[in-house]
This record gives C-alpha cells, sequence and structure tokens, in this order.
C-alpha cells in the first residue's frame, strides 16, 4: 500500500494561522501510536505532522477530534479538513478497508 | 514609580539559586560529555528520567491549582500560571518525542513500562515531586518561588552547561528548544515575588520554600547523574513507618 511519503496519497499539515494548540491531534496520534503529530525542536514549540508516519487519509482521527476550523489542511492543495468534508471518509468505500 | 515590595528577595532568592547551579551533580554528566563518554544509552537514560520528573508536574500543579481560589491574586498571576503548566507539558512531549524519534522506545505504552520512564515511589525524583506537591497549601507566590527562583534557576543553569557540551545535535536541540520557556518560567517568578511577596513572613516563608526546593530538586538531580552515569545511587531513598510518639 503506498504511504504518504511516495506521493502517491496527499498528506497534512498543520495550519498555524488557525491551530490553537490545543494538542487534541497530539494525544489522538498517540494514542493510536501513530506519532506521526509531534513537537517542532524550536522555541515556539509548534505541533507538526510527520508525513513519513501519518497514513491519512487511512486515519483521520486528528481531523475528527482537532476542534479548529481550518487548523489541518491537505498540504498540496491547501484545502481546510476540519470539520472533516463528506469526502475524506468516501476513501475508505473507494478502496475499502 | 514605587519601588515594588520583593524585589529585593526576587534579587536574593535568584541569585543565590544561581551560585548553586554550576555546582550541582549534574556537573559529572557535563564533564563526561566533554569527556565523549556520554552516547546513545546515557541519552536514553537522561530522556527517560526527564519524562518522568516531567510527567510529575500534572500531580504537582494539579495541587496547586485546587489552592487558587477566585480573585486571591491579579489575573495576570492566573495566567502566568496556566502558561507555566501548558510549558510543562510541551516539555513532557518534547521528551517523549525524543524517545520515539531515537527508537530508544517503539510506543508510549513502552515509554511508561521502561525502566528509564518509570515512575517508582522509592526514589530521590518522588521525594521531589511530593516535596513540591506539599507546596500547595501555601500562597501561591510561595510555591511559585521556590519552584521558579529556586529549582528553575539551577536547571537553566546545568541544562545550558550540558547542552554547550553534548556531542549529539537532536539532544542539543531537545535542550535549546526550552530555553525561552524556562528563561520565561524564571521572570514569571520574578515579577510574581516583586509584586505579591511584601511581607516579612511571606518574605521568610519564601526563603524557606527556596531553599526546600533547592535541596530536594539537588538529591533529584544526585540520583539522576548517578543513573545516567551507571554510578551506584549515593542517595538511597528509604522509606521508614512512622511512629507516632517521635
Amino acid at each position: 500500500m503506498p504511504r504518504a511519503k511516495d506521493g502517491a496519497r496527499p498528506t497534512l499539515k498543520i495550519n498555524h494561522e488557525r491551530c490553537t494548540e490545543c494538542r487534541m491531534c497530539y494525544l489522538a496520534c498517540r494514542e493510536l501510536n501513530l506519532d506521526a503529530v509531534y513537537v517542532a525542536l524550536e522555541p515556539l514549540h509548534r505541533l507538526e505532522i510527520d508525513p513519513h508516519k501519518c497514513t491519512y487519509p487511512v486515519c483521520t482521527v486528528c481531523l475528527a477530534y482537532c476542534p479548529a476550523e481550518g487548523s489541518i489542511v491537505e498540504a498540496e492543495s491547501g484545502r481546510w479538513l476540519v470539520p472533516p468534508p463528506p469526502d475524506v471518509h468516501r476513501w475508505w468505500l473507494k478502496s475499502g478497508p | 514609580m514605587a519601588e515594588l515590595p520583593g524585589k529585593q528577595l526576587a534579587q536574593e532568592l535568584t541569585q543565590k539559586s544561581r551560585e548553586e547551579s554550576r555546582r550541582t551533580p549534574m556537573e559529572a554528566l557535563i564533564a563526561a560529555a566533554r569527556e565523549g563518554k556520554f552516547r546513545e544509552e546515557e541519552g536514553f537514560r537522561l530522556i527517560g528520567r526527564l519524562w518522568t520528573s516531567e510527567r510529575l508536574f500534572y500531580y504537582i500543579y494539579g495541587g496547586w491549582g485546587q489552592g487558587l481560589e477566585i480573585g486571591d491574586f491579579p489575573p495576570s498571576v492566573k495566567y502566568l500560571f496556566a502558561r507555566q503548566i501548558m510549558d510543562e507539558s510541551t516539555q513532557e512531549m518534547v521528551y517523549l518525542d525524543t524517545l520515539l524519534r531515537k527508537g530508544w522506545v517503539k510506543t508510549q505504552q513502552e515509554a511508561f513500562r521502561h525502566p528509564y520512564g518509570k515512575f517508582v515511589i522509592d526514589s530521590a525524583l518522588a521525594y521531589y515531586a511530593f516535596s513540591l506537591r506539599n507546596l500547595a497549601t501555601y500562597p501561591h507566590p510561595v510555591r511559585i518561588a521556590a519552584l521558579n527562583l529556586g529549582a528553575k534557576v539551577v536547571e537553566l543553569g546545568w541544562m545550558e552547561g550540558l547542552t554547550e557540551a553534548l556531542p549529539d545535535g537532536d539532544l542539543r536541540a531537545v535542550f535549546t528548544s526550552q530555553f525561552v520557556e524556562n528563561r520565561g518560567h524564571i521572570n514569571m517568578g520574578r515579577r510574581i515575588v516583586e509584586e505579591c511577596v511584601g511581607k516579612p513572613f511571606e518574605a521568610e516563608l519564601c526563603r524557606w520554600a527556596c531553599g526546600i526546593a533547592r535541596r530536594d530538586y539537588g538529591m533529584f538531580l544526585q540520583e539522576l547523574s548517578d543513573v545516567v552515569l551507571g554510578r551506584p545511587p549515593v542517595i538511597e531513598a528509604r522509606t521508614a513507618p512512622l511512629r507516632i510518639n517521635d
């Protein structure tokens, strides 16, 4: 199955203009042991998403838990994914589990 | 503008802690790093133990928060406390991220179970955490003086020294990224003591609490240094039954 890093799938990134740093995405991702959301090692300690670990669109847990509209976006298109648009979940219907 | 009541006290406490900050047991660790004796295993032990200590701040601050009432201090004091809780949580996340990124543990669950990440009651770390938590019933400026002008000043001192000596760029970045927050906490402590500690008995309480925090943090640093360098423990934490008649 191709992963995000292969460029075959869209990847996620945090939109720092909208993110409130509530850390729900971090907690949800960590609970699933994906560990794709991490704290950047810079003084602001902002959250980032590692595309090599993120399995989007297979997993959309961060999008489901994020309370701040527009704070997680598709890196390639810049499309807002919070709240998750219906087609995000259609990936399952097209590809099957 | 009137002189802030606690200005001299804040300077006194900071100065005393600063003097101690480069005489801690962590100097052995800094020397080991300079001599090239700080390898992956030592890094794993250090980050694992620091992660454990950061986790305990959820417990400490939980107790402190219960001691705050509506209107007892200006909103800015409470905002700064909230900010500090957030920063401490961030640093806990940074340490866990490092354990995972380095491949030292595979999952968060494994980190909790690993001896380097496990919290045990019979330890200097537990002593330090319980000692801070016990300040929950003291006025907020007293406990903030103890932590931010005591242990935090000492922490910043050894952390800056170690960061300069560490050969591993990743670990250097882990510590460097915390400097702004740590300096911020010291400044928050200074501001709160300057503005809110005016009475002589409160100043004396601050001196006492600051001394306790430095002493207990020093015990934790001794334990940390021993663990990281694989030395037999100097401080042996013992539990003894309490005799009511003593």
